[in-house]
Formats: C-alpha cells, sequence, structure tokens
C-alpha cells in the first residue's frame, strides 16, 4: 500500500510536470522559419476566410456593383455605359426628391414609432398574465406573429380591402354602421399616408413585441419585489426599472424597425401604388418605380445609396444611445 | 380465354397505366414534351393559360400543347413561368437576354414591344408566317410587331381595348359623347348609386383607359422622332379637356372621389357584381367575367358600348395585348416559336375568347360569333397602340400622378400638367 501510495504520489508529480513541457512543445515559436505564411495559417484567418469571402461576395460586391452603377448613365436597355454624374446630378436636382423624402421621413418616424410603442405594450400585457398565470398569453403571441408571418404584399392587398372606399369597404361599412361618416381612407391624400402606416404598423409589431418580450423576461423580478414593498406605483415601476433596464433591448430594435421601414415598399405598392398623386410615395418605392418602370439604373442605383447613407446615418445616430458597455 | 375478375382488371390497369402516365408526363410544371427530348426550346409564359389556376383553361391548353409537341417530335418545351409583375418580369427578360441566359421564346407585353425591338434583342419570323398571314393584322398591330429593316420580329396574338360597361336598367341607351357620359352617371348618382367608375390610381391600367378621351380629340403624346409634345400646341388644349372631363365627374359627384385608388379592374367588376354602379370603364375581357361573376339575370343587365367621344364621330380607345417573340438566334427554335404564336393566335384565343388579331379569325371560329364581338371589332377600328417610345412610361407615370393630384383637389388641371412636361422632359433628357 506504501509503495502504491509512493507510486501514485510520483504519478501526479509526473502529471503536474508534464503539460508544461507539452505545452512548451506545442505553442508555435514567434518567429518560425515559415515566415509570414506560416503565421498567418497558424491563426484564426483561415477558418474566417469562408465566411469573409461569403460576405464579400453576397453583400460587398451588389454593394460595390450598385456604388459603381451610381456614377454612371446605364440604362437597361443600352449595352454601352459611362461613368457619368448624371445619375446623381438628376436626383439631387429633382423637384420631386424633396416630395419623397418628405413622404419617407412622415411614413418612417410613424411606423417605428408605432410599431415600437404597440410592441412593447402588447409584450408587458402577455408578461403581466404570465406572471398573473391568466390563460391565452400563447394565443395571443401566436396572433400577433399571424400578422408577421405574411408577406408584405398580402399584407397591402389586405388592407386595400378592408379600406376600400366602396359602399361595401369592410372598415367604411362598420363605421356606417356605428352612424359614423365614412372615411376616405385611401383616396384622400393625407389619409392614404396614414392608412399607410397603419398597415406597416400591423405587420411589423409582431417583430417588436418578441423582441421586447425576450427582453422583459430577462429583468430580474426581485427589482420589481422591492419597488412593491416600496410602495412604487405602477408608472413608476415602468419608468425606473422596465425602461431603463429595456434601453438596450429598445435601441436594437428601433434599429431593425427602422432599417426594416426605410426599405419596405411592398406594402404601399399593393396598398396605394404610391398615390393619390405622389402621396405615399416613399424612396425605396421611388427607386423601385425608376429601375423596373423607367429602366433608369443608374439613377435607380444614386436613390438606393441615397437610402443607404440615410439607413447608416440614422444606425449611427441610434448606436449612439445604446449603454456604453453595448458599443461594441 | 376468360380470365377472373382480379386479373382483368389488372390486364387492363398494365395496358391503360403507360398511356395515362405518357400523357401526364408530356405536361408538368416547367415542361411539354419527353424529357429525354433532343432538342429543347425554353419559352417564359404568363400564369393565365397553360398554367392557368383556372382547370378547364389549363386542361384545355394542355390538349393544345399536346398536340403541337407530339406533331414536333424530337422536341421538348422547357417553360418558365412568369409572375404578375410584369414590368420587372420584362425587365427580367431583358437583362437575361443581354447576358446570354434568355429564353428562346418569350410572351411579351404589347407596351413594351417597342423596348424590346430597341434593344435588338428580337430574332426575325418573317419566313415562318404567310405573306397572307402578315397582312391579315390589323394595321396597328402590323406597325407595332415590324421592326426598322420591315422584318416581323414578334406575333401580336391577341389585343384588347377599353369600353364603356353600362348597367341598362339605370342607363338603357349607350352614351355617345363626353356630355351624354356625364349626363347618365350624374341621373344614376342622383339615385344614390355611384354614377360611373373608372382607374385613376398609381397604375398603367388608370393612363391607358384615360388615354382614349385624348386620343378621340387627335392629340398626339410624341412627335415622329419620339418626343414629347402632349403639353404644348393644340396637344394641350386636348390634353386639358381630357382631364377636365374626369375632373368634372368627380367634382359633379357623377364619379366618387374614391377613382384616385382606383388601380384594379377587378374592383370595377366587383361594384358591378355589387350593383352599386351605373357605368363604368373596362376592358373588352371584363364582359366575360360579368356572365361568369354575375347571375344570369344580373349580367343580362349589363352592356357594352364603345367609349364616348367629345362628339359622336370622334373616338379612340387604347389597345394592348400580348405578343410573342422569339430571342434565339437558332432558326429551328425561332420557327417553334412561331409554332406556338400560332397556337396561341388561333385555338388559344378562341378558347379564351379573347380579341385576335387578324380580320380572318373572327370569321374562323364560332366563338367570336357572338354581339359583343361585333361592338369590338367596331371599336378595334377606333383602337390605338401606346406610343412604341423608350419615354412612354414615363409619360404613363406622369399621367398616374396628374390624375390623382387633380381628382384629389391637390393641384388644378394646368399646374398638375406643367409639372408632368417637367419631369417628362427631364427624363426625355436622360435617355
Amino acid at each position: 500500500m506504501a509503495e502504491q501510495s509512493a507510486n501514485s504520489a510520483d504519478d501526479r508529480l509526473a502529471r503536474l510536470a508534464a503539460p508544461a513541457v507539452t505545452e512548451a512543445e506545442a505553442t508555435p515559436p514567434r518567429h518560425p522559419r515559415g515566415g509570414v505564411a506560416a503565421r498567418i495559417f497558424s491563426g484564426p484567418l483561415p477558418w474566417l476566410l469562408p465566411a469573409v469571402g461569403a460576405l464579400a461576395l453576397f453583400y460587398l460586391y451588389p454593394i460595390f456593383e450598385a456604388v459603381r452603377l451610381a456614377f454612371t448613365d446605364a440604362r437597361l436597355f443600352d449595352t454601352e455605359t459611362q461613368l457619368s454624374m448624371r445619375s446623381i446630378n438628376s436626383m439631387v436636382g429633382s423637384s420631386t426628391l424633396g416630395v419623397i423624402l418628405r413622404n419617407t421621413l412622415t411614413y418612417t418616424v410613424a411606423s417605428v414609432v408605432g410599431q415600437i410603442a404597440l410592441g412593447l405594450a402588447i409584450a408587458l400585457l402577455v408578461v403581466r398574465a404570465e406572471r398573473a398565470r391568466l390563460r391565452g398569453t400563447l394565443v395571443l403571441r401566436t396572433i400577433v406573429l399571424a400578422a408577421w408571418v405574411i408577406p408584405a404584399i398580402a399584407n397591402g392587398i389586405i388592407w386595400q380591402l378592408l379600406f376600400s372606399e366602396a359602399p361595401f369597404g369592410a372598415i367604411n361599412s362598420a363605421l356606417r354602421m356605428a352612424g359614423v361618416a365614412p372615411v376616405a381612407w385611401l383616396s384622400d391624400p393625407g389619409n392614404a399616408m396614414t392608412s399607410a402606416v397603419i398597415a406597416t404598423i400591423w405587420q411589423g409589431t409582431a417583430y417588436s413585441m418578441i423582441l421586447l418580450y425576450a427582453a422583459l423576461k430577462t429583468i430580474d423580478p426581485a427589482l420589481y419585489e422591492a419597488a412593491a414593498i416600496d410602495n412604487a406605483r405602477p408608472w413608476e415601476r415602468f419608468w425606473f426599472i422596465t425602461l431603463p433596464h429595456l434601453r438596450a433591448a429598445l435601441v436594437v430594435n428601433a434599429i431593425l424597425i427602422l432599417i426594416m421601414t426605410l426599405n419596405m415598399f411592398d406594402t404601399i405598392l399593393a396598398l396605394t401604388g404610391g398615390g393619390p398623386g405622389r402621396a405615399t410615395e416613399i424612396l425605396s418605392l421611388y427607386a423601385y418605380g425608376t429601375v423596373f418602370q423607367n429602366f433608369e439604373l443608374g439613377r435607380g442605383a444614386a436613390l438606393s445609396m441615397l437610402l443607404l447613407v440615410i439607413s447608416l446615418s440614422l444606425t449611427v445616430v441610434l448606436i449612439a444611445l445604446l449603454p456604453r458597455e453595448r458599443r461594441g | 380465354m376468360t380470365l377472373p375478375r382480379p386479373s382483368l382488371f389488372a390486364a387492363a390497369m398494365a395496358t391503360a397505366l403507360p398511356a395515362v402516365a405518357q400523357a401526364d408526363d408530356l405536361i408538368t410544371r416547367n415542361r411539354v414534351g419527353p424529357a429525354d427530348a433532343d432538342n429543347a426550346l425554353t419559352f417564359r409564359l404568363t400564369a393565365f393559360d397553360l398554367y392557368s389556376a383556372d382547370e378547364a383553361t389549363a386542361e384545355a391548353f394542355g390538349e393544345m400543347f399536346t398536340d403541337f409537341i407530339l406533331d414536333n417530335p424530337g422536341w421538348r418545351i422547357d417553360t418558365q413561368l412568369q409572375t404578375g409583375a410584369i414590368a420587372q418580369e420584362q425587365a427580367r427578360i431583358v437583362e437575361q437576354a443581354r447576358a446570354g441566359r434568355g429564353p428562346d421564346c418569350a410572351m411579351i407585353d404589347s407596351s413594351q414591344l417597342a423596348t424590346f425591338k430597341e434593344a435588338g434583342l428580337l430574332a426575325p419570323m418573317t419566313p415562318y408566317f404567310t405573306d397572307e398571314e402578315i397582312d391579315d393584322l390589323f394595321p396597328f398591330v402590323r406597325d407595332g410587331v415590324t421592326d426598322a429593316n420591315g422584318d416581323i420580329v414578334a406575333w401580336w396574338w391577341f389585343t384588347d381595348l377599353r369600353v364603356l360597361y353600362r348597367d341598362t336598367t339605370q342607363v338603357p341607351d349607350a352614351p355617345q359623347t363626353w356630355a351624354e357620359m356625364q349626363e347618365a352617371a350624374a341621373s344614376v348618382a342622383e339615385g344614390g348609386m355611384e354614377g360611373i367608375l373608372f382607374n385613376a390610381g398609381r397604375d398603367e391600367a388608370s393612363a391607358f383607359d384615360w388615354l382614349g378621351h385624348f386620343w378621340a380629340q387627335g392629340g398626339e403624346l410624341v412627335d415622329e422622332d419620339g418626343r414629347p409634345v402632349f403639353f404644348e400646341g393644340e396637344n394641350r388644349e386636348k390634353f386639358l379637356n381630357a382631364v377636365k372631363l374626369y375632373a368634372d365627374l368627380v367634382e359633379s359627384g357623377a364619379a366618387p372621389a374614391r377613382v384616385t385608388a382606383l388601380a384594379s379592374y377587378d374592383d370595377l367588376l366587383a361594384s358591378a357584381a355589387a350593383g352599386s354602379t351605373g357605368m363604368f370603364i373596362g376592358g373588352n375581357w371584363m364582359y366575360a367575367q360579368i356572365q361568369n361573376t354575375m347571375t344570369e339575370e344580373q349580367a343580362a343587365n349589363w352592356a357594352v358600348s364603345p367609349l364616348p367621344g367629345p362628339s359622336a364621330d370622334e373616338r379612340a380607345t387604347g389597345t394592348g395585348g400580348w405578343a410573342i417573340a422569339a430571342l434565339s438566334d437558332d432558326p429551328a427554335k425561332v420557327e417553334m416559336c412561331a409554332g406556338i404564336a400560332r397556337l396561341y393566335a388561333g385555338p388559344g384565343n378562341a378558347f379564351q375568347r379573347l380579341l385576335p388579331t387578324s380580320a380572318s379569325l373572327y370569321a374562323e371560329y364560332e366563338e367570336f360569333a357572338g354581339p359583343e364581338f361585333q361592338i369590338f371589332a367596331e371599336a378595334l377600328e377606333d383602337g390605338q397602340a401606346r406610343p412604341g417610345v423608350p419615354i412612354y412610361p414615363e409619360i404613363s407615370n406622369q399621367i398616374q400622378i396628374l390624375l390623382g393630384n387633380v381628382l384629389s383637389g391637390s393641384a388644378t388641371p394646368e399646374d398638375a400638367l406643367d409639372a408632368a412636361s417637367a419631369e417628362v422632359m427631364d427624363a426625355f433628357e436622360r435617355l
């Protein structure tokens, strides 16, 4: 036994010593004979290359191509194109651009604020109901999510039917039954934008709800219990506990929704086509029409670049609102 | 020899199954003909015939294509479906054809024919049609499919036109002039219904339906060189007259303000079926839709007539439709494409009761014997195709915007026309 224990003690000593030697052998020398190539291949780069290649091919190249096209006079049916500032100059000098940008601002701000506010309200409702062990929260979440899985073009068609101003239009018929005068939802330039925003909020709310619901679940319930002991009122709990803890999630949510809304054109295309006149024509829809109706590739690319610059600028502004530790 | 029943059944099935399988195999979702055929032709088609959601239509075209492929042994047609986003699909065909990846044969919207011709993508089909067939085409159709060299580069297989539909219980007599149309619409509106409906939203249909009123006065959108002229000289007055026709209808209440949100013929049909409108401006194909959608009694109340003009003698209507063209250099493929075009123009048209582009076809098929075809044929005499110039899409876009702005009260006709002309000329200078 004594011999055995002496042996095992030696083994342990040997094992303790062994890793030091092995690690030293395994660690490549700082300046191996292979030079730069060996150093590159011993690092993480080879493992990252496929991902970097895929990103470059499928994301960076199209952006590069769009930038290149923006500096040409390319049209879909012309075989030869020339480097030119004509597309950008015509875009900047167009009297229409101001109207389009104003529409885009109105639509985006109203849609983003609406989606976040409604998404947060539903998420709070679901969490509250879960805490109270009420039934039906899963059904509620599923119903809200159902709107999100509908394609945007179908969403536009659905709302077009609902907003129909025909004598048999759904919402107006309900209003008439309630003794309220029918509303010119889509034919009045002022109302048409409101209708487009409602349709967008209806579909996009689910996305906000999911993100904010997940963030709400991470808030420590002990904080609310402590607040309850201190007799904090509901709005105080919301203002001093919920909102500060949701700050990062709200900002990330705003960034994602902002980009999605700026790029959204299919709902409006199906709902109003951008009309009446140009009342609901936003930048993405204008760029789409420029390329696919007028076949002006160069000008369409320039408009897309403008959209990209606006998206990036607003994203940078929103990132500045993130808590410092989340910015990295 | 008497076989026991199960064996008889098995023998019958063994005989029948290969035939059924063979017939089924000839038409699939992406192919017509045997999969292992030596020659293949790619054909980009719309979803309204061979792959129609309507079973009877799909079946009828399936039989026509089966006969066609059996008459052309050694060939297979690889079918490619276009979506409903017409402008986008047509642009895609051009892009792909330029990159050498386009279809060998494709359906082309007649409004885009000029663009395809200008891009030089279409192969001449003249050798595959007889002189009689070419001469028999309506003049505006022949002009549309002929290139600068005098070659037939597409086969415009059906056309359509805009007409006035009316509920005869509300409007017994067909209005012949704008004034009569306004009077009839106002009279219907006084009864609590919508007097007249027309598309005035953001869609090509709105511009094209309206253009008949401009053309009826002899208005011209572009000059011989393709330069926009609709806003200057006599054209300006004619253009404003046509805009004011719609504006007066809305301002007087004869047409509802909601027309600025109408951009689909389906909306017009829905209102007609609901009995909430007295008249509407629609396409000739809606006649069949009315018969299919409404009860026999209800449908019998609806009648069709040519679009009214400023006077009974001044009429015009926009004519559209689809063409089939070859985008291949291979003569054998071009000949196959011409064969497909002939298939659509003859029996295909007869089945769907679309408007043929050749006068003789109206007499050849009994399907065109109905009284409505006499009215359509009469209206076709005043038919006018869209100008085959690259600036047309922007002119159409600006007309749509102008109609929306004027009819919603956001701009006067004069200001809206000035804004539209400035935008169109900007676009023209970028061409």
